[in-house]
């Protein structure tokens, strides 16, 4: 790579961090408001349109919830200003680790490696077996 | 001096992202950042820049080699000429982003582009890393083997990403009516880079949209459903690395769990969400199975008529 290259390079990446100061400061990403029953059952209903949704778990922060679904997890998430989710069997769900108040769910995917839902309890009292 | 529109527009493209934030926090046009969003999507296109100058080198000599070896001597200098190489490579570019999409080969590497959950001025940067290494650029091959120069490809290239890059934009609603009968313009890409099933896989154009309706692949932005933007299973990450590689990760887990040649074929150049069983989704199955849920909720509106339909007022 010649000198100018890296000039380039360089000044490419000074007018990146200028660029994410500049955005941060606008405070224009989507506004995020803990998910409530309604909204978490819309994104779900968005995601897997087909999908019954038997017993919906809003996390205590609500940035996620899960969804039981015949014999499927449904979890969704917070990313950013968005929201990622997936589908999971049920039983690996229920046998997740919860530690700490935190449920780790691992999907074993590159691109989610894992979702981490704050729950008061896992399995929740509630939750058909 | 080497002409490079690429290079030539990179300080249009930092003031136009500087405008659009400023529109934006003014209030006065529709743009939304995410800063670590935008953090991605800038450093994806400047890695895509150290990627294509590291692979820049193979490009040029197979291009040149190929040029060698041309049917025809066509003139830069000549105003048919770039009318045809207008025509032409804006055609290759259709064909290149067709197959970006409908082969998990390309799509592995062209995915990156899509993963944002945004669209604005800095999506259009969010670059491929791997583009090269795909060989995607071999498609541009025959236009120097037609007598094109490669300088002249090259060129022609670059006016075509520059561009694309205005178009990536929530700032613009809809172009004049003759312009978006012709042209690729930020409502047709804006359908592009939806992940709504009646969106997936449509309106591959690079400037001219014509090629989508010639070809069938033309889909219009409806009022009535905004694009929700992203890819059918979005990232929960935003680290680049990730970003750029994760679906040759999942192709290799597939390969390495696939149990015949056929399998692995299939895996590595069906359409994305192919799977032996079918128990994974291709954009066109997300797409009948929108569709048939449209014709039943037709169906229960046509048989429960409206409140006071059944007895009208004379």
């Amino acid at each position: 790579m010649d000198k100018g290259f890296l000039i380039q390079f360089a000044v490419s990446a000074a007018a990146v961090a200028g660029l994410v100061v500049l955005s941060a400061w606008a405070r224009i990403a989507r506004p995020t408001p803990p998910l409530d029953e309604a909204r978490a059952r819309a994104l779900f209903a968005e995601e897997f349109p087909r999908q019954h949704l038997e017993s919906v778990w809003i996390a205590q922060d609500g940035a996620g919830a899960l969804a039981r679904s015949g014999p499927s997890a449904l979890v969704l998430w917070r990313s950013g200003d968005g929201y990622v989710a997936r589908a999971t069997p049920w039983s690996r769900a229920l046998h997740a680790r919860f530690k700490d108040g935190l449920l780790r769910i691992d999907f074993g995917e590159a691109a989610a490696p894992r979702a981490v839902l704050a729950m008061a309890a896992w399995p929740p009292g509630d939750a058909p077996a | 001096m080497k002409f490079d529109p690429v290079t030539l527009a990179t300080p249009f493209f930092i003031l136009a992202i500087i405008l659009e934030i400023a529109l934006g926090r003014l209030g006065k046009a529709k743009a939304v950042y995410e800063p670590k969003d935008t953090l991605t999507s800038l450093t994806m296109g400047m890695g895509s820049t150290v990627a294509g100058v590291l692979i820049g080198g193979v490009i040029v000599a197979a291009s040149l080699w190929v040029f060698q070896h041309r049917l025809f001597d066509i003139p830069m200098t000549a105003v048919w000429a770039w009318v045809a190489i207008f025509l032409l490579e804006d055609l290759t570019y259709y064909g290149f982003h067709r197959i970006s999409h409908e082969r998990r080969f390309w799509w592995a590497a062209h995915v990156n582009h899509h993963t944002s959950q945004h669209y604005n001025l800095s999506t259009a940067l969010r670059q491929t890393w791997t583009g090269g290494v795909a060989g995607t650029w071999l498609l541009w091959l025959p236009l120097s083997l037609i007598g094109f120069p490669p300088a002249m490809v090259a060129i022609q290239k670059g006016i075509s990403l520059v561009y694309q890059f205005w178009i990536h934009t929530e700032a613009i609603g809809r172009m004049p009516r003759w312009f978006e009968a012709v042209f690729n313009t930020p409502s047709h890409h804006r359908v592009h880079h939806a992940r709504n099933p009646r969106y997936l896989d449509r309106n591959y154009a690079g400037i001219l949209i014509v090629w989508d309706r010639l070809f069938g692949t033309f889909e219009p932005e409806l009022d009535e459903e905004p694009c929700r933007y992203g890819i059918v299973k979005n990232l929960s990450t935003f680290n680049p690395l990730r970003v750029a590689f994760h679906e040759w990760a999942a192709i290799g887990g597939d390969l390495l769990s696939s149990r015949s040649p056929r399998e692995a074929a299939g895996y590595l150049f069906g359409p994305p969400g192919w799977s032996p069983d079918g128990s994974r989704e291709t954009s066109d199955m997300l797409r009948v199975q929108w569709k048939a849920s449209q014709a039943r909720e037709t169906e229960e509106m046509r048989r429960t008529p409206a409140s006071g339909a059944e007895y009208p007022v004379a």
